[in-house]
């Protein structure tokens, strides 16, 4: 028997292409996040999102979270399956905003606010302050707060009102080495929280990504038959790693393992030919 | 110690600050006293004019009557400057703003000609030039300041599903009110350089402005200096009381400044 099996689309991006002022940024993106059902787990999945500086991972990740409308295509979430609106999918940009007039309790109720009643909007900011570990900073201010209380709170928030889906824009930047293990220990927490919770980690650190993913995506460039480069950047299939079927997920120590090492070196090479 | 204060970026300690500060009035006040050349009055002129001013020339009344007036035409023209401002969110009334900011440099003067012909009383006028003038400073400084909103502000609040004017209101009202209150108190200080002309225009009501504008023109020049250290003093106090609403209302607003 199969140790994982695939049910219903999270995520999908049909057709996904974008310009700016005539300059095409991205080209024909298809993609599918099903959910990943493994017997006796209850864990979502993280899709792991490479490309180099500029490429467009931004843009691709503000299309998926609904604030960027694409100039072709589109992108489904939930189920049953619907166009995105923005707040749909969370997304947790770089810096990790939160409303600094707001305490850290308000940042939370205010998200929470959107789906629930006053009551359970307040039971549920309470029990995310618990779980992230905020309960003794839920008066402070935002500018109060240390990067990775800040971090910690920007996830809880997002995730309060998103759909099961969560973009992180690079949250291992700038990290040591604890705050790494820390920040990873978050992501695995988040897929926890439910099955369907699903986490798209938009990172340059490929051997920590890896580590947590079930699915890598990686943006570049791409040729004709006639070897000419083609306008945009796309996620083609070749560049759509299924880590589970490879036998490389949710697996403590694989960084160790010949074949995940393989993985890197290879996703370097796409990389840098990219 | 001493060195701190000509050290880049130093933090000497409050006691060392508050003497260095103590000193450099000091020093102005021996200046003043002590200067050979008689053109500025004596600090002896300017109190005993003071004196004068207070006991029988209506000093504290006549500010009182400013006073009223300008923290009258200041809540005015901020209630319309924000209007003026918050509404550049619809692109209609972009031009608005924009105009009403492009205002600034027109004169007052003529102005009053025409607040005149189209209001029936004196303290109208008064008001309604005082509030004109302050409005469009009030909304240059507030567009600057709705104009520092970055798309990362703005896609924050739409992540977690906020309308469009909800993200607005949350995200510029709500989250720039601390620097719309230190828009009002950088231009609290246009009112009383205005208040001269338009209390000389209209003397019915009196004022302090019309009190500097006869010393003035008697050439009571110790009074002169007088009334401009008064009001120096009332704006000094007023910044005072606007950064202390700022730490009561915003204790958020400072948190990112550096010290």
């Amino acid at each position: 028997m199969a140790d994982h099996l695939y049910k219903e689309p999270i995520l999908t991006l049909r057709d996904i292409s974008m310009q700016f002022g005539g300059e095409v940024i991205l080209r024909d993106i298809s993609l599918d996040v099903l959910n990943v059902v493994r017997p006796g787990v209850s864990q979502g999945q993280v899709v792991g999102f490479y490309g180099r500086s500029g490429i467009g991972k931004s843009v691709l990740c503000r299309i998926i979270a609904g604030l960027l409308p694409p100039s072709t295509g589109t992108v489904l979430v939930a189920d049953p399956q619907r166009p995105v609106c923005p707040g749909d999918v969370g997304f947790v940009q770089q810096r990790y905003p939160l409303f600094n007039h707001r305490t850290l309790l308000d940042n939370l109720l205010v998200a929470a606010g959107r789906k629930h009643s006053p009551a359970d909007a307040k039971a549920k900011a309470e029990e995310f302050l618990t779980r992230f570990d905020l309960a003794p900073h839920r008066r402070k201010y935002p500018a109060m707060l240390s990067g990775g209380q800040r971090q910690r709170a920007a996830i809880a928030q997002q995730l309060l009102c998103s759909e099961h889906l969560i973009i992180l824009d690079e949250p291992f930047s700038g990290l040591d080495i604890a705050m790494i293990d820390e920040v990873k220990k978050i992501i695995l927490e988040v897929t926890t929280l439910d099955e369907l919770n699903t986490v798209v980690i938009v990172s340059h650190d490929l051997a920590t990504t890896t580590a947590l993913s079930d699915t890598l995506w990686l943006l570049g460039p791409e040729r004709d038959a006639a070897g000419q480069l083609l306008p945009g950047a796309t996620i083609s299939k070749k560049h759509q790693y299924n880590v589970a079927d490879m036998g490389l997920a949710w697996q403590p120590g694989i960084q160790a393992k010949p074949a995940f090492v393989q993985l890197i070196e290879h996703l370097k090479d796409e990389i840098r030919k990219a | 110690m001493l060195k701190d204060l000509f050290v880049p970026n130093a933090k000497p300690r409050p006691s060392v600050f508050l003497t260095m500060v103590a000193c450099q009035v000091l020093f102005l006040l021996l200046l003043w006293l002590f200067y050979p050349l008689q053109l500025f009055p004596t600090l002896g002129e300017v109190l005993a004019s003071f004196k004068d001013l207070v006991t029988t020339q209506g000093l504290i009344q006549e500010l009182w009557a400013s006073l009223t007036t300008a923290l009258g035409a200041l809540a005015i023209a901020t209630v319309l400057a924000l209007l003026i401002s918050y509404l550049t969110a619809l692109p209609f009334f972009r031009p608005i703003a924009y105009a009403a900011s492009k205002m600034r440099y027109l004169t007052l003067t003529g102005l009053t000609f025409f607040m005149a012909l189209m209001l029936s009383s004196g303290h109208q006028v008064k008001l309604s030039v005082l509030v004109f003038g302050a409005t469009v400073y009030l909304v240059t400084g507030m567009t600057s300041v709705i104009l520092t909103t970055t798309q990362e502000e703005m896609d924050h609040a739409r992540t977690l599903g906020m309308s469009e004017w909800r993200s607005f209101y949350e995200v510029v009202v709500l989250g720039k009110l601390d620097e719309m209150l230190e828009v009002v108190r950088q231009n609290f200080a246009i009112i009383w350089t205005m208040i001269t002309l338009v209390e000389t225009l209209y003397q019915s009501e009196g004022g302090i402005g019309l009190l500097l504008y006869k010393q003035n023109r008697y050439l009571h020049l110790a009074g002169v200096v007088a009334i401009q250290l008064v009001i120096l003093g009332t704006g000094a106090l007023q910044d005072y009381v606007f950064a202390f609403l700022r730490r009561m209302f915003f204790p958020y607003s400072e948190l990112t400044v550096a010290k």
